[in-house]
């Protein structure tokens, strides 16, 4: 992050107080923290048994947009933080997620710089490596505004829909990719946004996880189709519904750009 | 993790919601009248494979169900009852709160019913009077409120992804008693039930493989990587074995044991590798799959793995691969293409 340039002004680890990672000051607390910098942001990978405990920190310490990457929080654990969060304002990406890039600018999260090039695609996406693929495969010809990873769990601190809001009324997107996968109904809600035409922005979707048999897990925590609801069928006919591409494979989604 | 009926049955008595009076056995038992004895298994549908038997013949009925290779039974007393009803608990993705799943078309397969209606309990206050009473003038029914209760807490305090009374019958005499369960834990929470691990001597696994019954292992890194190249393995005419996804930063002792295990499946004679290597090195996925494949070998197994590999210090993984003579692709279109033709 610090290659990319992100500007990172703390670090908070307890008992590493008064140290310094690569040039950057270590506190005890975020409030301590936040005493003696500004932050806008703050990024958690703390291990999931510790980790809501460091999103309430960083809620009640002011921050007001968190990026959580660790994976494995237990569900209710995750809801209760995210209705705190929201209660004070604040906006949790994750948990569960690779968060956020804005090529050649800033990047938040674990995003493999080598898959970005400052473009006009922007990317949301509930899974990290296939978001580096379809990345790097239009990197070349179209190159990405911004791409968030929202993460893989089922319940999530920023939703595709308000991602796909954000990017229609962002000036430097030009196209909106969204990438899902079976299990809850947020690609259902994106596509009645466009059908509805509250998105005015070309798109193409991909859904992953057509041969995925129910009620078994696939990788992600979320991606789980319970009492048949977020079934591939369901989405990919959503989407098709409200007049958005769907591609077949993540291949197929530079080809849909292309012809759009 | 999903229990057996009768360990989401035993949590149920926890919470308050009433069962039929039943023992657990692997043997033969006597029993006096009329009973149900139902197989213990994960998979669902036993009633339609004649795995759920009401007899008066207990002993020779387990007799007979072992014949066919069920180790666990639980035998229940019969109950006369009139009617079915549908009722679970689970939390709604899009708000977190839990909600109540009711339907007054119980014992079917809840997929295919029409008449299911949720309600929102808002983890905030939890179950109120009137919420039950919602809920009971769905259903028609009384005396709801310790099965919703009971569900509620299975959810909040057990962390239960689903909780499912399936199906919750009806007495003459208005009483309700829940006749099966089904019981899914959050796998992540797993090390706050110890106890219950336990008790049901049960243990903490992660899951990253599910099986799919065909002959191509897929191992991928990213459950949405990996899921998109098992549905390319299908859209191009192939069948998945299975579906394992290795995880970030996964280094080379994940990598071969995901690769014995798939290699290891029934019918698996090819083994299709996607890596994208962000947090995770192409070299270690590269000296895992070397290591996989020595083990293979010596044990008489006749593998070929194809491997996707780029990300960071892919040179390095292709070197390794290349000189054990593993077929590396940068592109898994091109990987598909060659190895199925093969």
């Amino acid at each position: 992050m610090l290659q990319y340039g992100t500007k990172i002004v703390a670090g908070v680890t307890p008992g590493k107080g008064g140290t310094e990672v690569y040039g950057v000051p270590v506190y005890d607390t975020v409030a301590d923290a936040v005493k003696e910098h500004e932050a806008d942001a703050s990024i958690i990978f703390v291990p999931a048994r510790f980790a809501p405990d460091a999103v309430y920190e960083a809620v009640d310490a002011g921050i007001k947009l968190i990026v959580v990457i660790t994976e494995h929080i237990p569900i209710i654990e995750t809801a209760k933080m995210i209705k705190y969060a929201k209660m004070k304002g604040a906006r949790i990406i994750g948990p569960n997620c690779p968060g956020i890039i804005n090529p050649e600018n800033s990047l938040v999260g674990i995003l493999p710089p080598r898959a970005f090039r400052k473009g006009k695609v922007g990317i949301v996406s509930r899974s990290g490596t296939l978001t580096y693929e379809v990345s790097e495969l239009i990197k070349k010809e179209l190159g990405q505004s911004t791409v968030i990873g929202i993460g893989g769990d089922p319940i999530i601190g920023t939703d595709m829909v308000e991602v796909v809001k954000a990017f229609d009324e962002d000036p430097e997107t030009e196209y909106i990719v969204v990438i899902g996968e079976i299990g809850g109904t947020m690609e259902e809600r994106v596509a009645q946004l466009k059908k509805k035409g509250l998105i005015k922005k070309k798109m193409v979707g991909y859904i992953a996880g057509l041969t995925a048999p129910r009620e078994k897990r696939m990788g992600h925590a979320g991606a789980v189709v319970y009492m048949g609801m977020g079934t591939f069928e369901s989405k990919v006919k959503a989407l098709k519904e409200a007049g958005i591409p769907v591609a077949n494979t993540p291949y197929e989604i530079k080809d849909i750009l292309l012809s759009l | 993790m999903r229990l057996y009926e009768y360990e989401g049955k035993e949590l149920f008595k926890m919470v308050g919601i009433k069962v039929p009076k039943g023992v657990i056995t692997s043997e033969p038992i006597k029993w006096e009248g009329k009973a149900v004895v139902k197989s213990q298994l994960l998979e669902g549908a036993r009633g339609k494979r004649g795995l759920v038997r009401v007899t008066d013949d207990v002993y020779n009925t387990i007799l007979e169900l072992k014949k066919l290779g069920i180790q666990k039974f639980l035998v229940e007393e019969y109950i006369p009852h009139s009617k079915e009803l549908y009722l679970s608990a689970l939390i709604d993705r899009d708000t977190g709160d839990p909600l109540i799943a009711a339907s007054p078309e119980g014992g079917i397969d809840i997929e295919s019913s029409t008449n299911v209606k949720t309600f929102r309990i808002p983890l905030e206050r939890g179950v109120k009077t009137y919420d039950v009473i919602a809920i009971e003038k769905y259903l028609g029914v009384k005396g709801l409120e310790p099965f919703i209760k009971g569900l509620y807490s299975l959810v909040v305090d057990y962390n239960a992804e689903l909780a499912e009374i399936n199906p919750l019958a009806v007495l003459d005499n208005g009483n309700l008693v829940a006749l099966d369960s089904k019981v899914i834990l959050d796998d992540n929470a797993l090390y706050l039930h110890e106890d219950l691990l336990k008790k049901f001597n049960r243990q903490e696994q992660v899951e990253s493989l599910v099986e799919l019954g065909g002959d191509i292992g897929i191992v991928g890194n990213g459950a949405g990587l990996t899921m998109a190249t098992m549905d390319m393995v299908k859209l191009s005419g192939g069948n998945p074995a299975d579906f394992y996804d290795i995880g970030g930063g996964a280094g080379r002792e994940k990598v071969r044991e995901a690769l014995l295990k798939v290699a290891s499946l029934p019918g698996v004679t090819r083994v299709f590798m996607n890596i994208y290597g962000g947090i995770t090195r192409c070299d270690e996925v590269a000296i895992g799959i070397v290591n996989a494949l020595n083990e293979l070998e010596k044990q008489g197994k006749k593998i070929k793995v194809y491997v996707r590999l780029v990300g960071t210090n892919e040179e390095e993984g292709w070197r390794i691969l290349k000189e054990h003579n593993i077929p590396v692709y940068q592109d898994f279109k091109t990987l598909l293409g060659e190895a199925l033709r093969s």
